[in-house]
């Protein structure tokens, strides 16, 4: 019996869908990124921009205090994530704390809540007046709050390390899982001391770890935007990504683009950093014994308050900042987020005497917009990610062309290495002019959705290679042997096989644009914004009641999705306990 | 010198070592075998300090190193005794010969000392020129070696081994087994080594333990274990291809064949392979089976068939073509005969 197996000898054929992917993640990847690249190398214009940014008059307000600033904290928000995140690990996975599945479950959440949630659950306990629009619950108290409290770096680390710890949580106990059982037990063996093999071989086995950790809470601290522009720019600290945001809106884009492009060198640089650590050659031997009985290290007299502490840590980083959000939206008073609440910022109609005139975000015209083009929009990336993801995957794994399958597979994981507004800005740069007869595309939800479809590729790619790996394994050979078709194979093996984790992977897909400001901010309609810019714009304006509300609202639809993504992923989730 | 008293080890109520007594003298190659779940690794993580016991005394000669009454135990680097991994546990930020190093610094060994003795450890096992390479840069074969390098360079009393060549391909684990040998005379160490591996035990062991849910079976030389099994589960465990265990009701064969050669109880009777013969035709002293396999073995084949669910088998010499249906002769008397309990009655 003979298969056709290459009926149509032609190039074409056999790599087709390589070539078009490729030539799909050249617009959507490297084609802004090159145009970014080239148009701050433009003779004329370009040049100057550089030398503005990096040596003109302007050039310490416009480079190099946002560097110091964002350097303190990636390095800040790395050391807090990584002491925060290890420390729980260790608890975890070593010790015999009392409800450790809880903990590690909940450890693993605050990544799942926006950060500008965060950094206004901080302005309504921290905030001072000194910027107008009154003070949070400590000053209601009576409490003065310090300025460095209130604003500026402090608060943005500690926002941030609330928010990204979960990360090198995530690494650091699954390294510290490997560690656990037979390599103590043969260091035990020995009659090393406790200290000994805690400094000899448990440390050194998960320092690989510990920095791929620091560096990926680094490069999210550095990328974000949210923390920095809301408790940073009413004190005018600026960081590279509220700078560059800030050069663009009014305009002076080509700085914007320099500033761009810097910021996405400081973070791949770091990113590149902690991937060759994680890689390098003594990192993890392969070979499994028989699930070891994990050694619990006893606590002793220390084991309620550490697990006080543990479980107060992940509460102040996930239950009580929605909690606040939730007072706060309905308090009138900042200064008293537990009285004389109202419904008034959710439900109320506008009223002169109230809020100056401002409805409840519900009969704002423009939250019910918002979140209908937000859900949207959401719905429509992760639909459109995925689907490349499986082509993408499909390409890589079938059709394997020399160099290209290489070019495309880097090309899809690179939005991972790059800062979400700097990645918004060099669309700007492409598709904000016309290009030949396409017009320009700034302004409309078409960019928007092209952005954000492509910072969602590196998470589809990896879930459609799963998927894929489902589809041309053992098992779909098994299938083939009984002389099943394809459609019957897809139906009846490969579909029921594969939609957890494609539901899970759309799920994720979409609880991450629906909380993304990062790239939003630059590219929203400002006809229809969505609910992320509407609740920083309402911030920034002084409106914390309504931002709070429009925040709770996309956090409600995030747990929502989250929700089912767990159930739907629940039997792969990673146990660590 | 082991020796066991009496050793429980219970987890949640249920008894993972349930009773266990024994000795082995100084430099005894003692293989504690059985089925997954039987407590022969519990047994040896207690050997080696790992796990407590919840009753009994374990001594390592004259020295108690473990009482399950009192609840004292020596610390494990206290034992004088090396563990071989399952895993091999190598640790995987140092190399081979940081590996093999690090327990004799620990040990505060002086430096010329440590030299001197990894070079050897690493020249006994022939794994000299991978001393600057790391784990996960040499073959499971070659980590295999590196941990039992690890293990001797202290020079334990006690070598503990935890189905160390379970993780290797057939041919290697063959030659592992004399490499485990030859360490094991080279040191002049009492060993204690844990398999399922029936093979394994038959081949290295000097004293075998076949465990069964937490108990010791029967606890013997390896040709006692083959000769003269004290259970079914013993007779039935052992042996390439082990004893034919065939039900037997009221002196009948199956319930249905009486043989005056059986005494009349209800239960197993143990047949060996060889001493079953193949014949062309029924007569009253044969059973009627169904072809299951044919395996050619040393010149000779193990033919088994399947009579009322059981299988049977029996050796032939002869070359002849093997028929679908099989009639096997029975000897005049089985070799010993187990109750329903399993315990052996004759």
């Amino acid at each position: 019996m003979t298969i056709p197996l290459r009926r149509l000898g032609s190039p074409l054929a056999r790599h087709g869908l390589t070539i078009a992917m490729a030539v799909i993640l050249i617009a959507l990847v490297a084609a802004p990124l090159v145009t970014i690249l080239i148009q701050t190398l433009q003779p004329a214009s370009g040049a100057a921009a550089w030398m503005d940014v990096l040596t003109g008059r302007l050039s310490q307000n416009l480079f190099w205090r946002p560097t110091a600033n964002t350097m303190i904290i990636g390095l800040g928000v790395a050391a807090g994530c990584v002491l925060l995140g290890g420390f729980l690990a260790w608890l975890v996975v070593m010790t015999d704390i009392p409800g450790r599945p809880a903990v590690a479950f909940m450890a693993t959440l605050p990544f799942m809540i926006p950060s500008f949630a965060t950094a206004l659950a901080w302005g309504s306990v921290f905030r001072n007046g000194r910027v107008g629009g009154g003070g949070g619950l400590l000053e209601g108290l009576g409490f003065s709050v310090p300025d460095w409290l209130s604003w500026g770096m402090v608060p943005t680390i500690i926002v941030l390390i609330a928010h990204y710890y979960a990360l090198a949580f995530t690494v650091i106990a699954a390294a510290l899982a490997t560690v656990n059982g037979d390599l103590v037990e043969a260091a035990q063996m020995t009659g090393a001391s406790r200290k000994r093999i805690l400094l000899g071989i448990v440390l050194p086995v998960v320092a690989p770890a510990i920095i791929a950790g620091g560096s990926l809470a680094f490069a999210g601290a550095v990328s974000n935007f949210a923390a920095p522009a809301l408790l940073g720019l009413p004190v005018r600290m600026q960081t590279l990504s509220t700078r560059l945001f800030g050069m663009i809106e009014i305009g002076q884009t080509e700085r914007g683009y320099v500033l761009a492009i810097l910021l996405i060198t400081i973070s791949a640089v770091f990113l590149g950093f902690g991937n060759r650590i994680l890689n390098s050659r003594r990192s993890f031997a392969t070979i499994s014994g028989k699930g070891a009985r994990p050694r619990r290290f006893s606590l002793g007299g220390a084991r309620l308050p550490l697990a006080i502490l543990a479980w107060a840590i992940c509460i102040l980083t996930t239950i009580l900042p929605i909690l606040l959000l939730l007072a706060a939206s309905l308090a009138p008073s900042s200064l008293s987020l537990f009285s004389g609440w109202s419904l008034h910022y959710w439900i109320g109609h506008s009223d002169p005497a109230f809020a100056r005139g401002q409805p409840g975000i519900f009969h704002n015209p423009q939250l019910i917009s918002a979140l209908t083009t937000t859900v949207m929009l959401g719905a429509i990336v992760a639909v459109a990610a995925n689907l490349l993801g499986i082509l993408i995957a499909v390409a890589l794994t079938r059709q394997k062309v020399p160099v290209l399958s290489n070019l495309v597979s880097q090309m899809s994981f690179l939005p991972m290495l790059l800062p979400g507004i700097a990645f918004a800005a060099a669309y700007i740069a492409l598709y904000g002019a016309p290009i030949g007869p396409l017009p320009a595309l700034y302004g409309t939800k078409l960019l928007l959705a092209l952005a954000l479809t492509a910072a969602m590729l590196p998470f589809a790619v990896q879930t459609g290679r799963a998927t894929v790996a489902q589809i041309s394994g053992d098992i779909d050979e098994a299938a083939r042997m009984t002389g099943a078709g394809f459609f019957r194979r897809l139906g009846a093996i490969t579909l029921p096989l594969a939609i957890r984790g494609l539901a899970a992977g759309l799920l994720i897909s979409f609880v991450n644009v629906i909380g993304d400001l990062a790239i939003t901010i630059l590219l929203y309609t400002p006809t229809s914004p969505m609910l992320a810019v509407l609740s920083y714009s309402y911030a920034s304006d002084g409106f914390h009641q309504f931002a709070n509300a429009v925040t709770l609202v996309i956090l409600v639809i995030s747990m929502l999705a989250t929700g089912a993504a767990t159930l739907l992923h629940g039997r792969r989730r990673q146990n660590f306990a | 010198m082991i020796s066991l008293n009496q050793v429980f080890k219970s987890f949640a109520g249920t008894n993972a070592v349930d009773d266990v007594s024994f000795s082995v003298p100084e430099g005894a190659f003692l293989v504690l075998l059985g089925p997954s779940g039987c407590g022969k690794s519990t047994m040896l993580r207690m050997l080696a300090g790992l796990d407590q016991p919840t009753g009994g005394q374990i001594r390592f000669g004259d020295t108690l190193v473990a009482d399950g009454q009192s609840g004292f135990a020596l610390p494990p680097a206290r034992r004088n005794a090396g563990l071989v991994f399952q895993s091999y546990a190598l640790w995987p930020h140092m190399t081979v010969a940081g590996n093999i190093e690090w327990p004799l610094k620990v040990a505060k060994i002086p430096p010329e000392e440590r030299r001197s003795r990894i070079t050897a450890a690493m020249e006994m096992l022939g794994i000299s020129q991978f001393a600057d390479r790391y784990p996960g840069e040499i073959s499971g074969g070659q980590q295999q070696r590196v941990a039992l390098a690890r293990m001797i360079a202290p020079r334990p009393r006690i070598m503990l081994f935890d189905e160390p060549l379970s993780n290797l391909d057939a041919t290697l684990r063959v030659e592992m087994r004399l490499e485990l040998l030859k360490v094991h005379a080279a040191s002049g160490a009492t060993s204690v080594y844990v398999t399922h591996d029936q093979v394994e035990a038959m081949t290295m062991a000097t004293h075998v333990a076949v465990m069964n849910r937490g108990r010791i079976e029967q606890f013997d030389a390896p040709e006692r274990l083959l000769a003269d099994p004290s259970s079914a589960f013993v007779a039935g465990f052992v042996g390439t291809p082990p004893a034919n265990l065939i039900p037997i009701a009221d002196g009948k064969w199956f319930g249905t064949m009486p043989d005056p050669g059986l005494p009349n109880v209800t239960g197993h009777a143990m047949v060996r392979p060889e001493t079953i013969y193949l014949v062309d035709k029924p007569d009253p002293r044969t059973l009627t089976l169904t072809l299951a396999e044919i395996v050619p073995m040393a010149g000779r084949r193990l033919v088994t068939g399947i009579a009322d669910g059981i299988r049977i088998t029996a050796i032939s010499d002869d070359a002849n073509r093997i028929p679908p249906e099989l009639h096997f002769r029975l000897p005049a008397a089985p070799a010993a005969i187990f109750d329903r309990e399993g315990n052996r009655i004759s």
